[in-house]
């Protein structure tokens, strides 16, 4: 019973990050239907800024640990927000509902992103000192404060994002523009700046992923781009564009992990996440929840 | 007029005299260098540049390197190999073809290094590697010369000293990275363990790139092993599955064989690498180490933030040993440096060296220094014993 706990809070602390960068990706879809290729630079951005604000913060103005990872964290999402405003401005904009212009894009930006980031940071593995340090047991599992706060900030953000789409002006405008793009440009909605909206809160979904990630795992110029390929199996899962379908999607993958990596190995289990992918594209193409088109 | 008539020609002689030193002056011999400079194995590339930059500065400051009465200044090339065959194979093409690359100093991963044998064996090329695998060694691989101890040097006096210290062991799992470096230690490993009388009770694969420990260290710390031998997984993959077992709970003794970078393994892993083995480091700063060493670990200390360990130290070690074999063949024909390679003498920053290993591999490519077993203690590899190959041995006392 014990093991099975464990097993099943492994999935909850891989899932957490696996659905915010998921839910990113997929918001950036259903909305502009792109395929964004850059998001893990996102995600790489804002955990690199981490490691250098907070020794920055800790070490020079003398702040604790904690108000270091906070100012860290409110940074490293101003930056993405303004990098993610930047590349939509300068290259998505002009590629929407393209799917193969996004795809050149995408992968060009993401060849620049990485390159920069190498020629800033280094290659080198960067990390940065747990802001909770400890060990906390629930119902005989054992995991990190670190990681019981990114399961519990990760809830807590995923949940007011579907809060917003589904309660606010601006979660119905994506909603509307998600469904039916010309239908809701004729009801008014400006499709360009809801587009707009919609990539910068997917970036920023990649951001928060990257900030709490930090000080959990090793960074490195790359970081992002390994959460990438999950990321895509998940959402063909749940649904291309699925905001539900991308937590059911991320909580699956999850699971598959931590119980094929347990009872077989890592390297099996990671085999079996794309043979089921390729079972769902040749049986059901659209995904748990997608819309068939 | 009779005057400026010899003085002409006399003048003309002159200055195509010192044009023809000049040139020769800035003779320049590019080698190579194809590591990950990026991603988890970043360490160990970046480290591997920086000795080879300064062996090669070193080589350059006392005259460069002679053959056929030419003097060479070398000049190192570095390129990303991401620790992946595509890239590596990408690397060669760009080494051979484009830059005209003809001696290759130091190359890290055996995927990435099989990736270039392709091009370096067919073009006749020198290539020093770190790679692991038995497999891109032998008579079919003339122009490979390996440039640090593997597996087959050091697993078994590696395991013996564990085995020694810790005479209760009985119980093993092995975890290695699924690519070809993994997948050609993992039979030596489980074997050697088994000679030893330990049981494996599992021996599993993960990719590398892998994010998430948690399933790893679950099975690891349910299975409760005596032992744990991380394989040829990088520092950084170690750390993260060290600090996951810490909070399962689990302490028993920790073995890298490709243990490195002590400074990455401890960032990320803290106090729960504490106590860990490793195979492929040194303590550079300690009293066995050479005076080339000291000064070479300093150095990268400050460069780097770390310092050197038996992966990243291999290239100062390959530029030495390329240089004597120059010298040797009184060429830069890598063919007739090939040829003199495998039995010239050189100082390395062990000391005396020079290749052997043709009992094991059919063919005199390994290079000869110490096996170095060194433990992490208060953050630091401490070296706990060191051992020389009967070739070295041979070759010391000759």
């Amino acid at each position: 019973m014990e093991l099975f706990v464990q097993l099943l809070a492994n999935t909850l602390q891989i899932g957490a990050v696996y659905v915010l960068f998921a839910l990113g990706l997929t918001l950036i879809f259903g909305v502009m239907k792109i395929v964004n290729f850059a998001h893990g630079a996102f995600f790489t951005a804002a955990a690199l800024i981490v490691t250098s604000v907070v020794p920055f913060a800790t070490v020079e103005l003398g702040v604790p640990l904690w108000a270091g990872y906070l100012l860290a964290a409110i940074v490293a999402i101003v930056v993405v927000l303004c990098l993610g405003a930047l590349v939509y401005s300068i290259g998505f904009q002009h590629v929407l509902k393209d799917l193969n212009g996004s795809f050149i894009l995408s992968i060009g930006l993401l060849l620049i992103l990485n390159g920069a980031y190498l020629a800033i940071y280094g290659g080198a593995p960067r990390t940065v000192p747990q802001v909770l340090p400890g060990t906390v047991s629930i119902f005989g599992a054992a995991l990190t404060a670190q990681r019981l706060a990114l399961v519990i900030v990760a809830a807590v953000v995923t949940g007011g994002l579907y809060l917003l789409i589904e309660r606010t002006r601006l979660g119905l405008a994506l909603r509307a523009v998600a469904m039916d793009q010309e239908a809701a440009m004729l009801q008014g909605m400006p499709f360009n700046r809801v587009a707009l909206y919609g990539f910068l809160i997917g970036a920023a979904l990649a951001a928060c992923a990257g900030v709490l990630m930090a000080p959990i795992n090793a960074v490195t110029p790359v970081s992002g781009d390994e959460f990438l390929i999950k990321a895509f199996i998940i959402i063909i899962i749940g649904g291309l564009g699925s905001v539900t379908g991308a937590i059911i999607g991320g909580l699956f993958i999850a699971l598959i992990e931590s119980m094929g990596g347990y009872f077989f190995d890592p390297s099996t289990a990671t085999l079996a996440m794309f043979i089921l992918v390729i079972a769902f594209l040749l049986v059901r193409p659209q995904g748990i929840l997608g819309n068939v088109e | 007029m009779y005057t400026t008539n010899w003085l002409r020609p006399l003048g003309a002689a002159a200055l195509t005299l010192l044009l023809a030193q000049a040139g020769a002056a800035q003779e320049t011999l590019k080698l190579g260098i194809s590591a990950p400079l990026s991603g988890a194995a970043a360490t160990w590339g970046l480290g591997m540049e920086w000795a080879a930059e300064q062996a090669a500065e070193r080589v350059n400051a006392e005259g460069g390197v002679t053959a056929n009465g030419k003097t060479y200044m070398f000049d190192i090339v570095s390129y990303d190999n991401k620790y992946s065959a595509t890239e590596g194979a990408r690397n060669a093409q760009t080494m051979l073809n484009r830059d005209g690359i003809d001696f290759i100093a130091g190359t890290i991963g055996t995927a990435p290094v099989r990736a270039m044998q392709a091009l370096t064996e067919r073009k006749g090329v020198i290539l020093f590697t770190t790679a692991w695998g038995k497999s891109v060694k032998g008579p079919e691989f003339p122009f490979t010369f390996t440039q640090m101890n593997t597996p087959f040097e050091i697993l078994v006096p590696f395991y013996n000293f564990i085995k020694e210290q810790h005479p209760d062991l009985k119980t093993a799992v092995l975890i290695s990275p699924n690519d070809a470096t993994g997948q050609e230690l993992e039979p030596v490993a489980v074997e050697t363990w088994k000679s030893l009388g330990v049981e494996m009770l599992a021996s599993d694969w993960y990719e590398r790139g892998t994010t998430e420990f948690q399933p790893i260290a679950t099975k690891i710390a349910t299975l409760n092993p005596d032992l744990v031998d991380f394989s040829a997984a990088p520092p950084t993959d170690v750390g993260s599955i060290l600090k996951e077992l810490d909070v399962l709970g689990w302490n028993g003794v920790k073995v890298m064989s490709a243990g490195t970078s002590v400074d990455a393994l401890t960032a990320v892993a803290g106090e729960a690498a504490e106590g860990a083995y490793l195979g492929a480091s040194a303590d550079f700063s300690g009293e066995t180490a050479t005076e080339v060493q000291k000064e070479l670990n300093a150095g990268a200390r400050e460069a780097l933030g770390e310092p050197l360990n038996g992966i990243t130290i291999s290239s100062y070690d390959a530029i030495m040993a390329l240089r004597a074999a120059i010298e040797e063949a009184d060429s830069i024909d890598p063919a007739k440096v090939q040829a003199v390679l495998s039995s010239v003498r050189f100082e390395s920053s062990y000391g005396p060296s020079g290749f052997g290993g043709e009992a094991t591999y059919d063919y005199p490519q390994q290079l000869l220094i110490p096996v170095i077993v060194t433990r992490v203690e208060n953050g630091k590899a401490v070296e706990l014993t060191r051992s020389n190959p009967a070739e070295l041995e041979a070759l010391i006392n000759d």
